[in-house]
């Protein structure tokens, strides 16, 4: 686990911009390198005591995903942004949060800039869904928090 | 989102519940129509279920925001969850465990809360001291025990229970105690607690880090409204010390739920 170099926080924080319209981002918070793809976020504090420990398994949440430069976002990732997400946000109504959090497609007839859109449900973020060409949207739910 | 917006959402769905005194964010479902465990506040991390008295020994170890805690035995994380809601984002959370598969567990419960100020450590709690001695304000050790105080929900525990377990549970029990207690700073608290009933897994642990550390002192507790009695003092023709009086256990009748012991220990000395 690293923290993210200066140069590759603002690319993350460029792509943020021009994907979801996020200006400011994580901005109290240590970015780290979680394998190759995934970032997760922590306190300043949180990866200082982290060093000094043994056996450390994770530190913090994982908050997104970037796949050839697009970025898919964790639930708790989104939450993290909440309303500085501006673009690429879709509005649920109650039954599609259900299929959502079921990771059932879901049918849209706008098109979005990018791979992936946010979801979101009155003031509750609800991370990352994958666009595809035919108009279905794939919400990215890990398996052990989908509802069965 | 704030406690009200999520209890307004679940009533929506026809859910009552009642305040728990006792508890600071805690409610007691009266009234479920659904499963609250299929919704989506439930995925996503608004609520956590758990057994009621299974929140007394963070109430008791009441973490306060910008603290460094340790849950030396943390999985599947109803407690360390609970602490993170307590420091409310400032300070940092270590959640320990022994086991792979717990870890993991305890990782997605972690993850489904949002916790930002989270150590994930897979480690020997007996082994913590090494390299984190006086570290902590706060060390809870939930220590693996026996189980008799939730014979109610698993009758199983009862057929398999046997003195023997109880006393090799004990000892493990003595050396966690023990490694919680040195990784405390002077100042520091610590609350032991277990889900089970013999004076062997409870009183006689705490009994012997009260000899082995001359700096543990044992606290009052103070829960209103909850039903329980004073550690035992007198066991088997043996006396031991009488501030074990200061301990408390919940007996499964004293409120129809689960069996606890608790104890809170302070480490003496400057912070």
């Amino acid at each position: 686990m690293k923290p993210l170099s200066p140069r590759e926080r603002r690319f993350l924080e460029n792509r943020l911009r021009s994907l979801y319209g996020v200006e400011a981002c994580f901005n109290d918070l240590v970015l780290i390198k979680c394998g190759r793809r995934r970032i997760r976020a922590a306190t300043k504090e949180t990866m200082e005591l982290a060093s000094r420990l043994r056996g450390v398994q994770q530190v913090g949440l994982y908050v997104m995903k970037i796949s050839d430069g697009d970025i898919s976002l964790s639930v708790e990732g989104s939450q993290l942004l909440d309303d500085e997400i501006k673009d690429n946000v879709i509005e649920l109504d109650e039954e599609q949060v259900e299929k959502w959090m079921k990771a059932i497609p879901i049918k849209t007839e706008k098109t979005y800039r990018g791979r992936y859109v946010v979801g979101k449900f009155n003031h509750l973020y609800l991370g990352s869904a994958r666009v595809s060409r035919n108009g279905l949207l794939y919400p990215q739910i890990p398996k052990w928090r989908r509802i069965p | 989102m704030d406690e009200h917006e999520v209890l307004e959402m679940l009533e929506e769905k026809g859910v009552s519940f009642k305040k728990i005194p006792w508890a600071r964010y805690g409610y007691v479902v009266e009234d479920e129509p659904i499963d609250l465990g299929k919704t989506v506040e439930h995925m996503l991390g608004l609520i956590y279920i758990q057994a009621p008295i299974s929140m007394v020994p963070v109430e008791v170890l009441n973490p306060k925001p910008g603290e460094k805690v340790l849950d030396l035995c943390a999985a599947p994380g109803s407690k360390s969850t609970q602490i993170a809601q307590f420091l409310d984002g400032l300070g940092v959370l270590v959640a320990n465990d022994v086991s792979f598969d717990r870890v993991k567990a305890l990782a997605s419960n972690l993850q489904r809360f949002g916790v930002l100020n989270v150590i994930i450590t897979l480690m020997d709690g007996r082994k913590f001291p090494r390299f984190a001695r006086e570290c902590f304000d706060k060390v809870l050790v939930d220590a693996p025990c026996s189980s008799l105080g939730i014979v109610s929900k698993n009758w199983g525990i009862a057929r398999s229970w046997n003195l023997e377990l109880a006393k090799r549970l004990s000892k493990l029990q003595r050396q966690l105690i023990i490694a919680g207690f040195d990784c405390l700073k002077p100042g520091g608290e610590l609350v032991y607690a277990t889900c089970t009933l013999t004076v062997e897994e409870n009183e006689m642990v705490v009994q012997y880090l009260l000899e082995r550390r001359e700096n543990a002192v044992l606290k009052e507790i103070d829960l209103p409204s909850l039903r329980y009695r004073c550690g035992i003092v007198e066991w088997d023709g043996m006396k031991l010390d009488e501030e074990l009086e200061k301990t408390i256990r919940i007996m499964p009748y004293d409120n129809w739920a689960e069996g606890f012991y608790v104890a809170r220990v302070l480490k003496e000395g400057d912070s």
